[in-house]
């Protein structure tokens, strides 16, 4: 305990972020805190009282509507369909929300929320705004999963939920581009839900489906050791290595360790991805995340292993820094996203 | 504790909201941001020196409210936090459930409404059959009736084919229904009474009953340390909401109070006083837990035929009034520059009265646009989501009866117009609007509320069911679709009101 006793100093990360930023992330920071308890488990009830969620909404804003489908009603898995609308409309009429692409290739982005595995839901106000911004930004549609959270629901329930949402997603017709009747699917997550996509992807090796591309913002990795990124950032930057440790032992099956393929993938328990075709990924990592020699780490063996992968390393940019507009690590990542999924548009 | 006197809603006051975090949920002055910050800080070295088990318990026993306004919440927690390290004991640090006045600014919102649709349909038929209600309600504002009629009978004619127990089949069902009245005017209607299919409504799904308990709750709160207490109900039925009232007052610490009900209902016909025996009834369970308890019934068709000398209210007591679903059917008054809307002159005697506390309860949806198509689309996506969350309810008859309970509602909402469409329903944010104009201030509704709600909840097999908080009030939805909304509200005393 005595680590933890010591003050955080907030002038490190107050003068690397806007004010209002800097308050956003702090909120959650105190917020969070309040919620995890020592013994492992988690206050869902006020973790829930305290989340801002927004509803869907079928009426244009900005351009962007939104609607909530019912993946698997087993499982009540909820995904939020986000879609650009088509011309001048202002209305759109129920038989519209389904309507099939009209586009020669319309990237579909399943997107998979963070929160560290326990935290946020696809009607999280933070994460609906950013979807919204991604449809905008890359024309694209944005299924943004409701995955279960831990620590009522442990590996591998998150990864379960999304592949079934992949599933889900590459079977609608009417997200099929007309180009080629295929439904042009990439995955998008932060945090623990950069963890998910490349897990997800791995299931899909076995499948039919093809992701075209992986794009994990500040994913969740970790591992047994201690890296120097985690040593020298250790509460610095709104975050503590014994916060990350929590979430882990929360997400894992209990009695394993972070070696453990979901969080150390290509670690000593992980798989190799040799020979494989994996969809080619994105990978940005903020240089004042504690993490960032793990999410290198990730970048790096993805690259060992042959495949197509490219990293951005922001260096000043903290966890985050994608939920506000105002900073210019935001418009690079989202440079780079659209240009990432327009790849193949013409 | 200060009372900000904050009166104006302005241009320039809306853009004092930091616009970025408006956009993520969150209400903070830009102005403030600096202060905020810094009391984040100060809270952060409050932790950072607890141990995490203090810190897990110390969050759990706190009430929390209104978490979309950072600032208040950090400062709640503070003051809490100086409170159970037992500082000598300030007075002005009384919690009270009373919040500062705070003015919502929607300077994001473009569009008029939200239309929230969950769960889309995948049959043909089904996409072929919302296609033409759509088309039918289209011709229909535009007096095209005869377009109208013969895509009703189309309509009909699919559902001979379509499973009507369920789905999307049934729903359309009554709305095909609805429409077909409206053209046609028939009818038919059932002979049920009223309270009896509440009674069943009641029974089937949460709604009501999550409405009782919210209230209740806040009701329980406002009546602390009060010993004579008077209710005043704006819809009795069969008094369901009462006996857990009653009970919880017998059981509080210090005795119960000296209560009197109110109960507002329409008039019966034939010869029963249903007041009253509703009234006896309460009255008996009130001896059985020693709480002194009168009842007095006021019938009146409508709400706005009511005048305050019949409420007989003492000045010497805690006021509480209680309108579940009965403010919205004051909106339909024909508008007239010389005399106050219905809804003015029920909210103004209201006021008069000086409650201590008034709950309000209503659908959170947006039935009472002028155009027809913007009602009907809402009223289709709305009940969809109440009925989808009704077929979870196995029990009969309760689950048929609340169906026609609903389809009454939905009848209400797409045949009628003028002071007959009493089902005028308005979102939070509406009612927000209005309250605040009128001279009412939020009492927030906190995470000790919303946390029972949710306990509520578990008892239901369902799972699907979500409550949630939305600044200081609680919404109870099937899935992401918040369907029915609890508030409750303070008069601002007189004298520190602006009229504008």
């Amino acid at each position: 305990m005595a680590g933890s006793n010591q003050p955080l100093n907030p002038n490190d990360s107050k003068m690397v972020v806007p004010l209002n930023m800097w308050v956003l992330i702090s909120n959650f920071k105190l917020a969070y805190n309040l919620l995890r308890r020592p013994d492992g488990t988690f206050n869902r009830d006020l973790a829930e009282f305290l989340d801002r969620k927004v509803p869907a909404n079928a009426n244009p804003v900005d351009g962007v509507f939104s609607f909530d489908v019912i993946v698997d009603r087993e499982t009540n898995l909820l995904t939020r369909i986000y879609r650009p609308v088509e011309g001048d409309e202002n209305h759109v009429n129920i038989v519209d929300l389904e309507k099939p692409v009209t586009a020669e290739v319309l990237p579909v982005l399943v997107f998979f929320h963070g929160g560290s595995f326990a935290h946020s839901s696809a009607n999280s106000a933070i994460y609906d705004t950013l979807c919204r911004r991604l449809v905008g930004i890359c024309n694209a549609v944005v299924v943004s999963v409701n995955y279960r959270r831990a620590p009522e629901n442990r590996y591998p329930c998150a990864y379960e939920d999304g592949w079934k949402a992949l599933k889900w997603v590459s079977t609608r017709t009417w997200l099929q581009s007309k180009k080629d009747n295929k439904v042009h699917i990439y995955m998008v997550g932060d945090s623990s839900g950069g963890n998910i996509v490349h897990h997800v992807a791995l299931k899909a090796l076995d499948s039919e489906i093809q992701v075209l591309g992986n794009i994990l913002l500040n994913p969740l990795f970790g591992g047994e050791e201690r890296t120097e990124s985690e040593k020298r950032l250790d509460g610095r930057y709104f975050v503590r290595v014994k916060d990350r440790d929590w979430y882990w032992r929360a997400f894992l099956p209990e009695g394993e360790d972070r070696d453990h393929h979901a969080c150390n993938p290509f670690g000593p328990k992980g798989r190799s991805l040799e020979g494989v075709t994996f969809p080619k990924s994105l990978v940005v990592v903020a240089g004042l995340d504690l993490v960032q020699d793990w999410q290198l780490g990730y970048a790096k063996g993805l690259e060992k292993a042959g495949q197509n992968v490219k990293l951005l390393f922001l260096e000043q940019a903290t966890i985050g820094f994608y939920l506000l507009p105002n900073n210019e690590h935001f418009s690079l990542v989202m440079d780079e996203i659209k240009q990432f999924v327009n790849f193949d548009c013409s | 504790m200060e009372i900000e006197i904050d009166s104006v809603s302005s241009p320039s006051k809306v853009k004092e909201i930091d616009g970025l975090l408006a956009d993520v949920g969150y209400k903070v002055k830009s102005s403030e941001l600096h202060q905020v910050a810094q009391n984040i800080e100060r809270l952060e070295n409050v932790i950072v020196n607890s141990s995490s088990s203090d810190i897990s318990q110390f969050a759990s026993d706190t009430i929390h409210y209104d978490p979309s306004d950072i600032g208040n919440w950090v400062d709640n927690l503070l003051s809490e936090f100086d409170h159970t390290n037992s500082l000598p004991y300030d007075f002005s640090q009384l919690s009270d459930l009373a919040q500062d006045q705070h003015h919502h600014h929607h300077h994001h919102h473009h569009q008029n409404h939200q239309l929230k649709v969950v769960t889309t349909v995948e049959e043909d038929s089904a996409i072929k059959l919302i296609h033409m209600l759509m088309t039918c309600a289209d011709s229909l504002q535009r007096g095209n009736i005869q377009l109208a009629g013969s895509l009703i009978e189309g309509m009909q004619g699919l559902l001979t084919n379509m499973n009507t127990n369920s789905g999307i089949g049934k729903v359309a069902g009554y709305f095909i229904d609805a429409l077909n009245r409206r053209i046609f005017g028939q009818n038919n209607i059932i002979h049920i009474e009223n309270d009896v299919l509440y009674h069943h409504y009641y029974e089937a799904c949460p709604y009501l009953k999550f409405a009782h308990f919210t209230a209740n709750q806040a009701i329980l709160e406002a009546f602390n340390g009060h010993d004579c207490v008077h209710v005043i109900d704006f819809n009795l039925m069969h008094g369901l909401q009462w006996p857990a009232l009653i009970q919880a007052l017998a059981l509080r610490p210090g005795g119960p109070p000296f209560l009197r009900l109110t109960g507002i209902g329409p008039p019966s016909h034939d010869d029963r006083d249903n007041l009253r025996e509703i009234g006896l009834r309460l009255a008996e369970l009130a001896r059985s837990v020693n709480v002194r308890f009168a009842f007095r019934g006021v019938a009146a068709w409508r709400l706005e035929d009511v005048k305050p000398w019949m409420l007989q209210v003492s000045s010497k007591e805690a006021v509480a009034v209680n309108s579940i679903m009965q403010l919205h059917r004051l909106l339909g008054s024909e508008p007239d520059p010389n005399n106050p809307s219905a809804i003015e002159t029920v909210l103004g005697w209201i006021r008069s009265l000086n409650p201590k506390i008034m709950t309000v309860v209503e659908q959170e949806a947006n039935h009472n646009e002028d155009g027809f198509m913007d009602r009907f689309t809402e009223a289709l996506h709305y009940y969809s989501t109440v009925f989808d969350s009704l077929e979870a309810c196995p029990v009969e008859p309760d689950k048929a009866m609340a169906e026609i309970y609903l389809q009454r509602e939905i009848c209400n909402v797409v045949c009628c117009e003028g002071p007959a469409r009493v089902e005028r329903h308005e979102p939070l944010i509406k009612w927000r609007e209005r309250l605040g104009k009128t001279g009412f201030r939020p009492l927030h509704l906190g995470s000790n509320a919303f946390k029972q709600a949710s306990m509520l909840l578990t008892l239901f097999s369902a799972e699907g069911y979500c409550v949630e908080e939305n600044q200081g009030s609680l919404t109870l939805g099937w899935h992401s679709r918040p369907l029915i909304a609890a508030s409750a509200w303070q008069a601002v005393p007189e004298t520190l009101r602006f009229d504008h």
